[in-house]
Parts: structure tokens; sequence; C-alpha cells
């Protein structure tokens, strides 16, 4: 019985050959068959039999190909996409319609910044604790962790170290805050410029603490603006503004691998990276940011005060030992 | 006739990954120690250290070279020719569905680098290439061969 499969057509492979008979022992010929092969009677029914386990078996066979090859074009289709993706993101880079390289789209603002508006600062610098507190805390993406690693000091003083790029979207949002949250504990002297984040990344205002002095009895504030806002003349680089030491480089590599942006409040806590999107700022002027800080009511606004009132918290708890008592136990 | 799962996908995704574990390992190595000493050239296009100081060089604070790490182990496990052997749809699709995790991520990480960075490291490069190979190999590979079981006679 087994045997009647093979009467005629080729011989099935060892391992492709499953199909047919399976088929074939799905559906045996017959249960009596015909001796000395007689084909009358029974053994015809056994010839139709075998052949229609062979049609079966090709039909069978016919549409396992097919599917493989439906699923052979899936899989190069896949890989297409993936090389076309890749493709088009080189040509747009090459021909220069995604900013990059190209330095005449770049519009840079002095490192120092340009002048901020006494007023403009006294704004920033006069929100009240109970408004950053008060302030909505949705927005909020991270805040700074403790860590228990070797104290940094400066001047006898705890300090605190900022690590940023004028270039940086994420730096750009963070000083905001940052800058809120220091002018409660001391004084800028000269005050920080503004300026804004590339130009091909984000355009995002903000200040500068490029080339500022920080007094406070508390702290010391040592900040590190490591690249300018603009590419360098081959307009492929953005240029070096300040390189952070050895032990600078170190603790900020350890700590978030050297992004940007990054915080050490004394060696007792980090921020490993913006507190908030810089999304809802770019593009705008710098007064119209500035406007809203102090502000709940505003997304932005919203934004940097709850990322102020965390780095005031972490400061109290940090640096100040919860001194001046205004800020820290209001 | 249906074909048996052929011994390449293994060999080709094993290698791969080792390879990409390896560089994996070195960019998370310098990441962790001082990537101002990463062997790379600095042309201009090509700057590494810009690439993995930048801000998406990180994503949460978890390094992207660690997470390469990561993936690179994972795949490894998948691309072991004893896992290529097994027909669980679980292995199958999860071996396919963590190389569109990685082909993805390479995709993303690309776009960042030219548009973002606007500079090319070269190790990195490496990584996406050797992920790319992976995903080439199990997307062709799970989806012509059946399942090792429907192979047998």
């Amino acid at each position: 019985m087994p045997n009647s499969s093979t009467r005629s057509g080729s011989q099935p492979k060892k391992s492709g050959g499953s199909s047919a008979a399976k088929a074939a022992a799905k559906n045996p010929p017959t249960k009596n068959p015909p001796k000395g092969g007689t084909r009358t009677g029974p053994g015809k029914k056994t010839a139709a039999n075998t052949r229609f386990a062979e049609r079966q078996a090709r039909k069978h066979e016919e549409a396992r190909r097919a599917r493989q090859d439906r699923n052979k074009r899936y899989a190069f289709v896949a890989i297409g996409l993936v090389i076309a993706l890749v493709a088009v993101l080189v040509i747009v880079k090459v021909a220069g319609g995604g900013g990059g390289s190209t330095s005449g789209a770049d519009q840079p603002s002095p490192p120092g910044g340009t002048p901020i508006p006494a007023a403009t600062l006294t704004h920033l610098s006069s929100v009240p604790i109970s408004t950053l507190n008060s302030a909505p805390t949705d927005g909020i993406i991270t805040t700074p962790q403790t860590v228990s690693g070797k104290a940094l000091t400066a001047d006898g003083k705890p300090d605190m170290l900022f690590i940023g790029a004028e270039y940086c979207p994420h730096c750009a949002a963070e000083r905001w805050p940052l800058y809120v949250a220091l002018t409660k504990f001391g004084t800028f002297e000269p005050q920080p410029g503004k300026i804004h984040s590339a130009t091909q990344d984000g355009n995002v205002p903000t200040l500068t603490f490029y080339g500022t002095k920080y007094s406070s009895p508390y702290f010391t504030f040592t900040p590190v603006e490591v690249y300018k806002n603009y590419l360098n003349a081959a307009g492929t680089n953005y240029e070096t503004l300040q390189l952070p030491t050895q032990s600078q480089l170190q603790l900020w590599q350890n700590a978030n691998g050297g992004s940007f942006p990054f915080i050490d409040f004394a060696g007792k806590a980090i921020l490993q990276s913006a507190q908030y999107s810089y999304a809802p700022l770019q593009g705008l002027p710098f007064g119209a940011v500035a406007a809203q800080v102090g502000n709940n009511s505003t997304t932005i606004g919203a934004n940097i005060n709850a990322s102020a009132s965390q780095l005031i918290k972490t400061i109290c708890s940090t640096m100040t030992h919860d001194q001046p008592a205004a800020v820290c136990s209001p | 006739m249906g074909e048996d799962m052929p011994r390449w996908p293994a060999v080709v995704g094993t290698v791969a990954s080792v390879l990409g574990l390896g560089i994996a390992g070195y960019l998370t190595f310098e990441h962790f120690t001082s990537s101002s000493s990463l062997a790379c050239a600095d042309n201009g296009v090509v700057n590494c250290l810009k690439v993995t100081t930048s801000s998406y060089s990180a994503v949460a604070g978890v390094p992207v070279a660690l997470l390469g790490l990561v993936y690179f182990a994972v795949m490894l496990v998948l691309q072991l020719p004893p896992m290529w052997r097994r027909p669980e749809p679980a292995v199958r699709y999860g071996r396919l569905a963590w190389a569109v995790v990685g082909v993805c991520t390479i995709v993303y990480l690309l776009y960042a680098e030219l548009f973002a960075i606007d500079a090319l490291c070269l190790w990195c490069t490496g990584v996406h290439v050797l992920t790319f190979v992976v995903f080439c190999t199990t997307v062709y590979a799970t989806l012509t061969y059946p399942p090792p079981q429907e192979a047998l006679p």
C-alpha cells in the first residue's frame, strides 16, 4: 500500500516528498489491492486515487512554493525599505536639505551672548518661591538624582558643575530654570548674555554662562560651555569653546556618558539631562520665553518654574544646608 | 519541495553579533572611562568624540553604547545555531522583532548623526552596518525558510 504512490510520476525527494507521501497516506487507494496489478475494477480506483493524491501533493507543493516566494518578496521589500530610508537621509544631507553642514544657514551669536535687558534679568531672578513650588510638574521629564560620589569643592565651598554646549537645545532649555534657581542663592557679575542653540539644532533661545562669574556665600558655580553654537569654517563641526578639565571630563563621562547637559551638585546629586522638553521653545524670541517665566498657566512657564523648583530643592539639600531659609524653607 | 533551514543565517548572524558585541563593548568601555581616548579620526565629518559626547549619546541617562552592548548580547544568543534550529514562534519572531528594533534604532541614530550632531562616528557606523547585516539575515531567513519542524520529512 505505501508504495502504490510511487508507481507513476517522479520519485519524491527524501525530505521534499513528505507532502505527497502524507497526502497518499491520508487517502489510501484501497483496502484490498488487486493481485498482479490488474487494472480492472478496484485497480482502476487505486490508480485514480494515486493520481488524485499526486495532484494534491503537487498543489500542496505549489502553494508552499508560492508562499515561500511571497515571503521572500516581503523580506526583500523590508530590506529595501531600510536601504531606501538610509539613502534618503544621506541624499538629503548631501543636498544640504537638513542644515547641519551648511554653515550659511547658521546665524551665530557671540559666545558670551548679547546683553539681556536688566528688567528681564530682574524678572527672571525675582519669581517668588511659592510660584515655583506650585508649578505643575506634568512636563518634567527627569529630576536630579542623589549620588554618593567624591565631594566636589572649589575655594573651600561645595561646587556646582554645569557642562553644556551653546549649540545644544537641551542645554538651552535647562539654562532657564538654572538661572532662576542660581539667582536665589547668589548673583552673576557679569550677567549672562542671550544666545540661541544652533539654528539647525532647535534654535532655542537661552542664556549662556560663558564668561559669567557667579558669587554666592553658600557654594561656587562652575559652568563649562564646551561648544559654540556655530560651525567652523569648513562647516563640519561646532567650534570648541571651553574644554572641561580631565577630572571634569571623567566625572561627566562616568555620570551620564558625556552627554549634554550635565549638572553635578557638589558630588551629592547629578542631573543627567534637561528636565523638560525644549520643543515648545524652538524658534521663539528670547523675550517671549522670558515673559513666561513665573507664569504657571503656560506650558513653557510651568516647565521652567517646576524645573527651577526642583533645582532649588536639590541645591538646598546638597550644598547649602537648607539655607537661606526664605528659599529653602519658605 | 520545502527547504530545510540552511546554516548560513546562523553563521552570518553569529559572526556579526560577535563583532557588534566587541565594538559596542569597546564604546561602552570608553564611555565609562574617558571617551577622549577613543581611537577615531577627527577630520571634521568623522568625529567620534563629538558623537559620543552629544546629547544623543544617552537615552534617559543610559549610554547608547551600553544599549548597543545589551542589544548584541541578546542578539548573539538568538543567532546561535541551536537557536536557529528551534521551531518555537517565540524564538523565531522574537529574533525577528529584535532585529527590527535594532534597525529602527540605527536609522534614528544615523538621522541624529547626520542632522543633529553633524558628525559621524566610525565605530558607531561599524555597529550600524553589523546591525543591518543581522537584520537582513534574520528577515530573509525567517520569512523564506519554514520553521524547522515543517522542514522535517
